[in-house]
């Protein structure tokens, strides 16, 4: 190996366990909780391998930062804010009424495992300022005025809070939720009513017959394995091929 | 002013005085946003004294597509012919956080055969990725044999990519809880699946024998050139505190010495069956961020060799509905796409389509260090820093 | 050319002929380098390059590009200084097309034997440099500007270790005469690139490499940085010059390096009033090969780290390489 370039077989946390989806899911909840005591915040959930912390808008720098150094979560994934509108111009309605606010999304990650954690806060939609994370991620310079742009949210202290992808005419936030896709409203998107054929109940014995040839050495002990791990649900699904598929 | 001078130095103070009359204001340069080496459409305005950058700003949006609000009128598997374009060159291994994310919250488990070819192709997609970097980088530092050598292997694994899915870069071949099924079958193709064209396997050795020998002669013709060394080496160096804090991710972040490959930290494809190394650098300059690259292919082919002596057999599809409605929830998946950390956001609220789909990005976050890493450089530095970043702007601009 | 006829002939028409003659030379050797660089350079990169213009290896593409050329609109931008825009390419051509004046192809085919031979060489090579600032400055735009000011810096830089480098040659031969240069050699029995000028000739070729703004040097044009550097703006016949005038240049400057490093038109056994022009020019492809070639492997080098190795590297050396040499002059 040349100089200046060193290969490490493992990285320092080799992540055995992330392998386990049980585990994982545990170990996800666990920094959660350990998170949300970091940043001194009741709720928090680890739903889908997901861990979110939520936290109040007056703590929000505070908070960042004590997830940054208490947790060691120095990566700055992204920022970004997700529009809760009972009013939707685009997409589907929510099933039930929802307070109208911006929640504002952070996600940290460590550098050096698996561990990553979404940081959330609402702002009210009357008055949508936050203070800005650039002092303590460089990164969030473009991410939050990206956010602002699109959902017009004012992040305090930023040092060039102007247009990112925008042009300087644009009217108006695209990514707030009444804000209208105008192509759409004169022409429906088509292929809201065209469904995908799943080809998930086709016979998997069929599928091996018709693989290449050069795959010979691997079917032999798999047509033997395939039906220990087919049965179960797989072959009540063979029996009709096309039957689950309506 | 000459009572703070130095006594010994109080005969200069008119010469000072001159010096300072003949400053002349800096020249602002336009660079982009059509220029041969903005990959694209990014637009550079640079504030130049002479050959050095006093200051850049870089203008981005030339090309913003709103994927993140089209996402919002789209069904699940319709956004992920959206998602192939976002970084063209990988289109592959962008459909891979989106589809697994949604696999997440509908709760399927994907059957081993599906995530191993997901994988293979993935490795092929960074190959590809990063071969047209590999040759394209001497390009832009004035050689230009490196990138007709590397493009001509290159397309040995196109070929691979389009005989499993029928397209060259934009694929579309994932299916929410597995693969689609080979292009190829003809009439037949609904009632016999076809997974992997006749050969593909022996053909994608010699592929990857190919890939090795373009690697063994990129290492003599580029990295072991004095002149390539001269303007690569100790140019543009990230720090790792200031990689990370700007979100810096993929090969750019292991130049920089932080050894972190989400390939080896989280389970989205099953890389812990596979033996593979991390590549990482030393100093964080260009010369590191383009030796990183070359390494990494040589694992990519590491893990495609040992992937393809044991695909697993069985089923393509894992059971699924016939319209594809996501539990209400949120999650986050990212993968080590060939760029960096590409990741999907998604707010469901039940239906068949993301109530928000946030996509995260590898060269956004990566290119939003410009603006502190041109400063002081020299204008041949800009266009050194711009290629080892490996940058597409269709994955800055979505 | 013998004396018989010189004398017969009115000077204005033998000015005439001989303007001609070497204008033909010139755009003779020109094409084959022109096609060399198409050909060879598509060979490395694993390709064919030209094929069909003209039948046989695309022989005829170079005339086939000039053609195109000429059909092309002659665009002025408006912003330019449009007459010093306009004679840029000229001057550049002709002070490329002057240097064929002295090159000697046989002991008596040459266009005018100059007593100061070389050193109306180096000085008219210079004049290259007005031509490409000229072309930077008019046109109006900061790529063609920054192009033109870093040929000019670059010629500066270069053109020192150039000079150096002759003088070495210039003591050993005892003249300035590009004649005298070659029958010394021919005396000598071995071309001076053996006979003692192995590191001039190195620091000839790298700085004649600079000074046609070839890679590594070719900073000037830098496609990747500054677009087309100080042709940005050029198209159509004005472009076609300046791309004849680089060719020119390479071929001028290959039978200079020929004529002072590699024994000219002499070569052992071979009668140089009758084989002189061909020995000339197969000396001048090899040259011509090695530029090909450098352009075709080689990345460019950095501003600071090409005056660098001018100043840093080449001028000392070269100035050592002219105290040995006198020292032998003198010693043997």
């Amino acid at each position: 190996m040349r100089s200046g370039i060193s290969v490490t077989t493992n990285p320092p946390d080799e992540p055995e366990s992330a392998v386990d989806a049980g585990d994982s899911r545990s170990e996800v909840a666990e920094l959660a909780a350990r998170v949300a005591e970091l940043v001194g915040s009741e709720s928090w959930s680890a739903d889908f391998g997901n861990a979110k912390v939520r936290v109040d808008r007056s703590q929000w720098f505070e908070a960042v930062e004590a997830a940054r150094d208490g947790a060691d979560l120095a990566f700055f994934s992204f920022l970004s804010a997700i529009d809760w509108s009972n009013d939707v111009a685009v997409g589907e309605p929510l099933d039930e009424t929802v307070e109208e606010r911006y929640e504002i999304l952070v996600r940290l990650s460590s550098g050096r495992n698996n561990d990553s954690v979404t940081l959330s806060t609402d702002v009210p939609k009357n008055d949508a300022r936050i203070p800005t994370l650039v002092d303590l991620f460089g990164g969030a310079n473009w991410h939050e005025r990206e956010a602002a742009e699109m959902f017009g949210i004012e992040f305090e202290g930023h040092p060039n809070l102007n247009r990112l992808y925008l042009t300087d005419e644009f009217e108006g936030h695209p990514l707030r939720k009444t804000y209208p896709l105008v192509s759409r409203e004169i022409k429906p998107w088509p292929g809201m009513v065209d469904v995908e054929d799943m080809p998930s109940t086709e016979n998997p014995e069929a599928e091996q017959a018709g693989s290449s040839e050069d795959e010979a050495s691997n079917q032999q002990p798999a047509a033997s394995s395939e039906v220990e791990a087919g049965s179960g649900e797989r072959a009540a699904g063979s029996g009709s091929p096309e039957g689950d598929a309506q | 002013m000459s009572q703070t001078l130095d006594p010994r130095a109080a005969a200069h103070v008119s010469e000072v005085a001159v010096s300072v009359e003949l400053q002349t204001p800096g020249m602002t340069i336009n660079i982009g946003p059509q220029h041969p080496s903005t990959h694209g459409v990014l637009r550079l305005v640079a504030e130049l004294d002479g050959e050095r950058i006093v200051n850049v700003e870089p203008v981005i949006g030339y090309m913003h597509r709103g994927y993140e609000k089209l996402s919002e009128v789209r069904t699940y598997p319709q956004i992920t012919a959206l998602v192939n374009r976002i970084d063209w060159v990988s289109g592959f291994a962008n459909e891979i956080p989106l589809i697994v994310a949604v696999e997440r919250l509908m709760e399927i488990e994907v059957p081993e055969r599906a995530q191993s070819i997901r994988l293979i192709l993935t490795e092929l997609a960074r190959i590809s990725n990063h071969l047209v970097f590999l040759s394209s980088y001497p390009l832009e530092l004035g050689a230009s044999t490196p990138l007709m050598h590397a493009l001509r292997e290159r397309e040995h694994v196109l070929e691979l990519i389009e005989g499993v899915t029928g397209g060259r870069f934009h694929p579309n071949f994932n299916r929410i809880g597995g693969v689609k099924p080979a292009a190829g079958g003809g009439s037949t193709q609904k009632k016999v699946l076809q997974d992997l064209p006749k050969g593909f396997l022996a053909e994608t050795r010699l592929a990857m024998e190919k890939v090795m020998a373009i690697c063994d002669d990129l290492d003599s013709l580029v990295t072991g050139n004095e002149i390539f060394h001269a303007r690569t080496k100790g140019v543009a160096i990230v720090p790792p505190d200031l990689a990370l804090a700007y979100g810096v991710s993929g090969p750019n972040l292991r130049a920089s010495g932080v050894a972190f490959d989400l390939r080896k930290h989280e389970d989205y494809l099953p890389y812990d069956k596979y033996d593979f190394d991390v590549a990482i650098g030393e100093n964080g300059d260009c010369f590191d961020r383009f030796d990183v690259r070359l390494q990494e292919v040589r694992q990519a082919a590491r893990i495609i060799g040992q992937a393809i002596d044991d695909i697993p057999s069985g089923p393509l599809q894992a059971k699924v509905p016939r319209v594809i409605k996501v539990p209400k929830g949120e999650t986050y998946v990212r993968a080590e796409n060939p760029k960096g950390e590409m990741g999907y956001y998604i707010v469901s609220e039940g239906g068949r389509i993301p109530y928000r789909l946030k996509i995260r990005t590898p060269s956004f976050s990566n290119l939003s260090i410009l603006p502190w890493a041109l400063k002081g450089l020299l204008v041949p530095d800009i266009i050194a820093l711009l290629g080892s970043l490996d940058f597409v702007l269709g994955d800055v601009d979505r | 050319m013998t004396t018989f006829v010189a004398v017969e002939i009115n000077f204005y028409v033998l000015l005439v002929i001989k303007i001609l003659a070497v204008t033909g030379v010139m755009l003779g050797g020109l094409l084959p380098v022109i096609l060399g660089e198409l050909k060879i350079g598509a060979h490395m990169q694993s390709r064919v390059g030209p094929y069909y213009a003209g039948g046989r290896w695309g022989w005829a593409q170079p005339m086939a590009d000039g053609l195109k050329f000429f059909q092309k609109e002659d665009l002025v931008p408006a912003a330019s200084d449009t007459q010093v825009y306009k004679i840029a390419p000229y001057l550049l051509m002709v002070s490329t097309l002057a240097l064929f004046v002295i090159i000697p192809f046989s002991p008596d085919l040459i266009a005018v034997d100059l007593d100061l031979g070389i050193f109306f060489a180096l000085a008219i090579s210079s004049l290259s440099t007005l031509g490409v600032l000229m072309a930077g400055w008019s046109s109006g735009n900061k790529y063609s500007l920054i192009g033109g000011l870093r040929a000019a810096a670059q010629i500066i830089a270069y053109e020192l270790p150039l000079v150096l480098a002759v003088i070495g040659v210039v003591i050993q031969a005892g003249t300035l005469s590009m004649v005298g240069i070659v029958e010394a050699q021919i005396e000598m029995g071995v071309p001076f690139l053996i006979g003692g000028q192995v590191v001039g000739f190195v620091i000839f070729f790298i700085a004649s490499l600079a000074e046609l703004n070839r890679t590594p040097f070719d900073l000037p044009l830098a496609e990747s940085e500054l677009v087309m550097g100080y042709l940005t703006e050029y198209s159509g016949f004005r472009f076609a010059v300046f791309f004849l005038a680089e060719y020119a240049g390479i071929v001028a400057v290959s039978a200079i390096a020929s004529t002072l490093f590699l024994g000219g038109y002499g070569f052992w056994g071979l009668d140089p009033t009758v084989f002189g022009p061909f020995v000339l020019a197969a000396k001048v492809g090899i040259l011509a090969f090695l530029m090909i070639w450098i352009r075709w492997s080689w990345p460019r080098m950095r501003e600071d780290q090409l005056q660098t190795l001018a100043w840093k590297w080449l001028i000392p050396i070269s100035l050592v390489n002219i105290m040995v040499t006198a020292i032998f002059k003198v010693v043997f």
